[in-house]
């Protein structure tokens, strides 16, 4: 039998280091793997024996006993409890992995089980059976585009870098995954971070770059440390290095720590991080392609594009075109949260639409208020309305809608979700985040983000939607690089499909979703109340009076809306409004 | 070469050019505020954007280069929305004030800071030029301005006011006891102009107009010119001694003054647009208002201007040994002073309200009690009860303040059944005074019987006929007012005789929150007021009360003024551009980025809060200099060039070259005058070469009248050659 | 505090980075690892052995949010500002910890005992709200679970 604990680093958190610690007392070693994906079902225990898979979720230290019970003896009655149920099976078993293929399967830690599913065969057929023109034949066929979020045909930024003159290239991967909301990067590097490493070779190789790089965030600790395990292991193995299996082909690998800017998602700031200075974008043109990393033609892709690569050149362009639209080819994956009943990482072929992920796979919402919107694309991204959630998955469909696909970050939100409070969030982050250097920028989206937070304390006034609009667009026309021009998204879209909760805050001075604390008030209803006095011990303030079984009653001068009350009550007696 | 078209205008460009370079090669202005050909292209400020035909986003036209067959717009409506949003924004964050409060509070928009500067540094003869621009009685109006400006002064915020109005006089009356300024005037157009009244309007428009090469002739009624500064201001307040000397340089200056001839007898307003090529109306308001208070028409009750004109011309009234005055204003106050010096025993001055809501100058109110007159607040005449048709007692209605008015002040209302009457002698109407309308029957007049004169353009229902002053729209008003107009209204004048059209829009300036000031760190210093003659002194004679400052109470009382406006206003590059859109940054308001500072050595002061960011201080410290004495410090809204550690600039390696100074497109950075006392002045700049080292070196010189006020390295070699100022200086000469 | 910074212990790092170019964010991160800020005293031996200037080295260390200037607490609280921890109630959670321990983001409590800092996205999504004090993660808060993990260590700290 195999035991394997998933630990990636949500993994961890939710203890299955502790999980794997108490396994050792009972003398079962279990494996490390990377991250399955299940995120909600995490600490996940797989056990194998032979090929017959048994998976338990939601472990934890006290369950170690009952396991070793099963391991040992094979009775199973003590764990029945924590083997996964079918509905959640189907979290996984709707998906069509590529990018994830080996995640939460193979340990990240052992280049050796990458080999054993076919690593590294794709560069060694690079290397020796095709020219760089037929690899990037190969892209193009495929229809693989950037999976950052623009969307670029992949085969034309590395023909392009390809294509530019010097002898010094460079290919740099973006693994400084900022999307608040997205997690599937750092996933691939935690759990197979060979695959990576894989795919930026053969893409080095390609452009004809001696020098590859890897530019993470410093926030995504665990993901260094595996990279550079598997990179020491690589280079072990002469796989990085000079000559690479015994071609001509030579290139290093060097990983450079972001260092908390988002901002750094721009490949320019990236290029200018890189060197060491302060992350403010250059401008363009001159493109990457052309001068980029010390001045040297540089191409750069993200984490998941890379991700792709080696399965593409095995099996073929075609049988990844083979997947998705017209304009859209392949599998995206997507870290769906929020207010979804299962959350996660999910990766399904494009064309599939919005109910599938939410609904079919992700299972619908938590609670039982209705689903309301689903933010896409983060601080670029936009907010799509539940009347939209036929919409396919497919970069043109999403666009039109005011979205984006972005990097994947899927977070669901339901009725108790206030919009302008949305927009607010993300004006917040890219408020933070501007790097200073454009006028549209960086007062810009302060001055949107001081707009709504007026909006959503009750001060928002006539006249309020239409400036905030109207500064939307003046910042998509006149911000330097895509962190400023897409900074509107989250007010636009919210703008477009919420326009009414937004006249809610301004004329009416309410909050329909009830979470603009501004705008709330709570009260007790006198007839639910049965007098159990809970929410008056329970109050921070002590605004809450009332006798034993008798009606309490709120003090509206004292109540600080921390809404304790209202979640507590077991009879729904507090009423927000 | 590349063919491409800019706003229609087929061009060539070379090979590599950017579509910026190409543009103002061919005098096509792009706006810009980050870029200098000094540093790399750097593309922030997004004010160089423009529209090139079938490429969707705008290009910043500094970096995108020019490509064969583009077809570019440097003015679309789209580039325009676009500057103007990225303008907005700008000032919406930019903390400072391109004009002091006191000139923008002042109606003739006198450069208070500019003067006062100029006489902490003891230029005078700069200080009355400065004056001059915009007041040709600056000696009188010094006298008897009520001072707006320094209503508006900030130095009350951290004690007092400056005293503006007397620094105003001092400088004037050095000016008239000595070889007067007198201004350049224009070469002759050949225009004429007539002007109707000899007060302070038309002697202003008169002068003004003059200056500018037109022949100007005053007509006035009385037998000197002057109007109510003469004939409404008693002369212990303002000697006829200066006003003559006043007019006596403006008609040196070329105007023709022609007394003792009246609107409707002599001439008439269509008789006087016949023989010249315009005329402006400028009558002012003769009439005393009357108070309909049972009683006015018997012997004994006077209308204030009525009373005072009568003093002036040398045959008073029999006013009695007990006199009241009605009114609460400055003519008020000239009434009931002049009576007392008149030999009235009891004086009394019947006032609605109270002390606090008299509009008079407060240190007239005083200045009165101190000579002996007595207040009657809150009451109010209700009858004037006489013997034989003369005046012999007034009866007074108690009143008490209730709620506040329109205007904000707490309305007085009558206490039911309280009353008082004192016995008198003679009563004085000083409650207003209005136009005589019979003199101007040829004009429209507006409901509330004046004149009717366009805002803008002064322009009246007769062609070519103006009018300003008291006589005017809303009536009369204190002199600087109707100087203000006139200044304006010869500048309409101006523009109807060369059939131009003048813009009339008033121009955007920053203007900083006056909540937001911090007034801690300012030391208190008192505000310094003219000694004056004892009031047991002054009572018994018309001498002018106050003795004016010396050079060393000026000097020190100039010196309080906190530098509101700012030096860099007459280039500020960031000011240039905001003026040239239609902008309204208040529609952003929101949170400053950055504190306001003086942070100062002896040649560069500092000031981020002015800053917008355009990076290149710190670019061309770095990429030209390679001293790196600045950085950009954190993130986002609150970048600040600033040295490392927020260190003063003496402790880096800032060599002074000033370069930075040079670049900065507003006032962040400024660079010291070579004066005591900053002030902003519109400095001129010239280039000297010298030698320095055995090299040709350039700098920069900048003057005012001729001073030199800064020199300024202004190229490689005087920038690395580390000399100080002093040295530089000492280059000149 | 600044009298005891042993500049010695940076020697390595300089040695190993100080030559190579575009090192500048490494180096910073090393220094930071050693002396838990970056110290005054070890900017400036860093610009005299690199060679770039202290306004440039300040420049960066502004600029991005992993630098601090300033020693902070014994335990780092780093709250995650992702999405899915708003949407999920963070902003409770922020309030909850300014109100246990009477300090704002970035601030650090007097006995040296916590400090606060608000980061961006800690990719752990799915357990949000979510917070890192120092190296451990601590998933689905609510305002109780908070006031109890700040509890017990405070408690482990005496």
């Amino acid at each position: 039998m195999r035991i394997v604990i998933g630990q990636g680093s949500c993994g961890i958190a939710a203890g299955a280091e502790k999980v794997r610690q108490a396994l050792l007392k009972e003398n079962i070693n279990a494996s490390v793997a990377g991250c399955i994906g299940m995120c909600y079902l995490e600490p996940i225990v797989d056990i194998y024996d032979e090929d017959k898979l048994t998976r338990l979720v939601k472990v934890s230290e006290s369950d170690a006993p009952a396991i070793a019970e099963y391991i040992n003896t094979g009775d199973r009655s003590k764990i029945e409890n924590l083997v996964v149920s079918d509905e959640d099976s189907e979290f996984l078993n709707k998906q069509t992995r590529i990018a994830l293929r080996n995640c939460g399967i193979i340990n990240p830690e052992k280049i050796e089980e990458y080999i054993e599913k076919d690593g590294y065969t794709a560069l060694k057929s690079c290397l020796t059976e095709k020219t760089p023109e037929e690899v990037i034949e190969i892209i193009k066929t495929s229809g693989l585009a950037g999976r950052g979020g623009a969307g670029f045909p992949t085969w034309f930024k590395w023909n392009a870098a390809r294509q530019s003159e010097g002898e010094e290239k460079y290919l740099i991967c973006n693994a400084d995954e900022g999307d608040p909301g997205a997690f599937m990067d750092r996933a691939v590097i935690e759990s197979d971070p060979h695959n990576l490493i894989e795919g930026m070779l053969i893409g080095a190789y390609a452009i004809g770059a001696k020098h590859a790089v890897v530019y993470v965030r410093a926030e995504y600790p665990l993901a260094i440390k595996r990279l550079k395990n598997a990179l020491e292991q690589a280079r072990e193995k002469g796989i990085i290095g000079n000559n690479i299996f015994g071609t001509d082909f030579s290139c290093d690998f060097m990983i450079k720590a972001g260092a908390g800017a988002f901002v750094c998602g721009e490949e320019t700031a990236l290029i200018e991080s890189l060197e060491g200075h302060r992350g403010m974008p250059r401008l363009k043109p001159p493109f990457p392609a052309q001068s980029g990393f010390w001045r040297k033609p540089s191409n750069i892709n993200n984490v998941e594009t890379f991700a792709n690569v080696a399965w593409i050149i095995n099996n073929g362009g075609e049988a990844f075109a083979a997947m998705g639209t017209e304009g859209s080819k392949g599998t995206k994956v997507f870290a769906v949260t929020g207010k979804v009943k299962r959350s996660g990482l999910v990766e399904i072929p494009m064309g599939k639409t919005l109910r599938d992920v939410i609904f079919d796979i992700g299972g619908g919402m938590k609670s039982d208020k209705p689903f309301k919107a689903v933010q896409m694309g983060g601080p670029s991204g936009g907010c799509i309305p539940a009347s939209l959630i036929d919409t396919v998955i497919d970069y043109k469909a999403l666009g039109a809608t005011g979205a984006i696909m972005g990097s994947g970050g899927m977070v669901v939100m339901d009725e108790s979700t206030c919009m302008v409070g949305m927009a607010k969030f993300f004006l917040d982050f890219t408020a933070k985040e501007s790097c200073g250097k454009c006028v549209h920028c960086r007062i810009g989206t302060k001055r949107m983000l001081e707009m709504l937070e007026r909006i959503t304390k009750g001060e928002g006034k006539e006249g309020d939607i239409e400036l905030l609009e109207e500064l939307c667009y003046a910042i998509k026309d006149g911000a330097l690089c895509g962190l400023g021009q897409t900074a509107p998204n989250p007010v636009l879209t919210t703008i477009k499909y919420f326009r009414d909760e937004y006249e809610a805050h301004i004329k009416d001075k309410k909050c329909p979703a009830g979470e603009c604390s501004d705008l709330i008030e709570y009260s007790i209803n006198a007839e639910k109340c049965k007098g159990c006095t809970l929410c008056a011990r329970n109050c921070p303030v002590e605004a809450i009076s009332g006798t034993v079984k008798n009606p309490h009653v709120i003090n509206i001068d004292k109540c600080i809306k921390c809404g304790k009350c209202y979640s507590i009550c077991r009879f729904d007696a507090v009423v927000k409004a | 070469m590349i063919n491409l078209t800019i706003n229609g205008k087929a061009i060539q460009a070379p090979e590599g050019a950017t579509i910026l370079e190409a543009a103002r090669a061919n005098g096509i202005d792009i706006p810009t505020l980050c870029y200098d050909k000094a540093v790399e292209i750097y593309g922030a400020c997004g004010l160089c954007v423009v529209e090139a035909e079938g490429i969707p986003k705008l290009l910043r036209s500094c970096s995108a280069k020019c490509t064969e067959g583009m077809v570019i717009n440097t003015e679309s409506d789209r580039v325009v929305q676009s500057r103007k949003i990225a303008m907005e924004l700008l000032m919406s964050a930019h903390d400072g004030d391109c004009v002091a409060p006191c000139q923008l509070n002042c109606p003739a928009r006198t450069d208070c800071q500019g003067y006062v500067g100029l006489i902490a540094n003891g230029e005078y003869d700069s200080a009355i030029k400065l004056i001059k621009n915009k007041i040709p009685l600056p000696a009188s109006i010094g006298r008897v301005c009520p001072h707006p400006c320094e209503k508006a002064c900030r130095r009350k915020n951290v004690e007092e006011p400056i005293n503006i109005a007397q620094l105003k006089a001092f400088a004037a009356d050095i000016d008239l006891n000595k070889d007067s300024y007198l201004p350049d005037v224009m070469v002759r157009t050949g225009k004429k102009v007539a002007i109707i009244g000899g007060g302070p309007a038309g002697l202003t428009a008169a002068y003004y107009l003059n200056i500018m090469g037109h022949s100007v002739t005053v007509y006035d009624m009385m037998e000197k010119m002057g109007g109510m500064l003469r004939y409404g201001i008693p002369q212990y307040r303002l000697p006829k001694e200066v006003l003559d000397k006043e007019i006596a340089i403006i008609e040196k200056s070329g105007v023709k003054l022609v007394n003792n001839v009246k609107l409707g007898k002599d001439f008439t307003i269509e008789s006087l647009k016949t023989e010249n090529d315009a005329v402006i109306v400028a009558v002012g308001a003769w009439q005393s208002s009357s108070m309909r208070t049972p009683g006015e028409d018997l012997e004994g009750v006077y209308g204030g201007i009525d009373f005072l004109r009568a003093v002036i011309k040398g045959n008073p009234p029999e006013i009695g040994e007990r006199v009241a005055i009605c009114g609460g204003g400055n003519t008020a106050m000239d009434a009931c002073r002049t009576a007392v010096r008149l030999g009235a025993k009891e004086v009394y001055v019947i006032y609605r309200r109270t002390r606090a809501e008299m509009p008079a100058d407060a240190l007239e109110i005083d200045e009165a009690e101190e000579e002996g007159v007595i207040y009657k607040f809150l009451t109010n005449p209700i009858s004037f009860n006489g013997e034989n048709g003369k005046l012999k007692s007034v009866t007074l209605q108690i009143m008490e303040l209730g709620e506040p008015d329109a205007s904000g002040r707490r309305r007085p209302v009558p206490v039911e059944g309280k009353t008082e009457e004192i016995p008198l002698d003679s009563v004085i109407l000083a409650i207003g005074q209005k136009l005589v309308q019979g003199d101007v029957s040829e004009l429209q007049l507006n409901e509330r019987g004046n004149i009717e004169a366009d805002p803008d353009w002064f322009t009246t229902n007769m062609d070519g006929v103006f009018a300003i002053g008291d006589a005017t729209n809303r009536g009369a008003s204190i002199a600087i007012e109707a100087i203000g107009e006139a200044d304006r209204c010869a500048k309409a004048v101006d523009a109807y005789l060369n059939n131009q059209k003048m813009d009339t829009r008033v121009p955007y300036i920053s203007k900083r929150d006056e909540a937001t000031i911090d007034y801690s760190d300012r030391k208190k210093e008192a505000r310094k007021t003219p000694r004056v003659l004892a009031p047991e002194v002054r009572n018994k004679n018309f001498d002018e009360v106050s003795l004016g400052f010396t050079e060393e109470e000026a000097k020190e009382e100039a010196s309080r003024c906190l530098e509101c406006g700012c030096r860099e206003y007459y280039k500020c590059k960031l000011l240039n551009v905001a003026q040239r859109y239609d902008i309204d940054p208040s529609r952003f308001q929101g949170e400053m980025p950055q504190q306001y500072t003086h942070d100062a050595n002896a040649f560069i002061e500092r000031n981020t809060a002015k800053c917008i960011l355009c990076g290149l201080c710190v670019r061309s410290c770095r990429e030209v200099m390679d001293i790196h004495a600045l950085g950009l410090m954190g993130r986002g809204f609150t970048t600040e060039p600033s040295p490392a550690f927020a260190l003063p600039l003496d402790q880096t390696k800032c060599n002074n070259c000033g370069l930075c100074v040079q670049l900065c497109p507003t006032g962040a950075l400024t660079e010291k005058a070579n004066l005591k006392k900053q002030v902003p002045l519109n400095e001129e700049y010239t280039e000297v070469k010298v030698e320095i080292d055995d090299q040709q070196a350039s700098l920069l010189v900048s003057r005012y009248n001729g001073k030199i006020l800064r020199v300024i390295p202004n190229d490689e070699i005087s920038r690395n050659a580390n000399l100080t100022r002093e040295q530089l200086l000492a280059k000149l000469q | 505090m600044n009298d005891n910074i042993d500049l010695s212990l940076l020697s390595g790092v300089l040695d190993e980075y100080a030559a190579v170019k575009g090192s500048l964010i490494t180096i910073l991160q090393h220094t930071q690892d050693i002396y838990g800020y970056l110290p005054k005293e070890a900017i400036e031996l860093i610009s005299e052995r690199t060679g770039i200037a202290t306004s440039e080295i300040m420049g960066v260390g502004t600029f991005y949010t992993q630098f601090r200037f300033e020693p902070v607490g014994k335990y780092l609280i780093m709250l995650c500002q992702g999405t899915a921890c708003h949407v999920n109630g963070s902003e409770l959670i922020l309030q909850t910890i300014k109100d246990e321990l009477g300090i704002d983001d970035g601030q650090t409590t007097e006995d040296g005992l916590f400090s606060l800092k608000c980061v961006a996205c800690l990719g752990c999504c799915s357990l949000s709200p979510v917070m890192m004090v120092n190296e451990d993660t601590y998933g689905s808060l609510t305002p109780d679970k908070t006031k109890k993990i700040l509890k017990e260590l405070r408690e482990a700290a005496v």
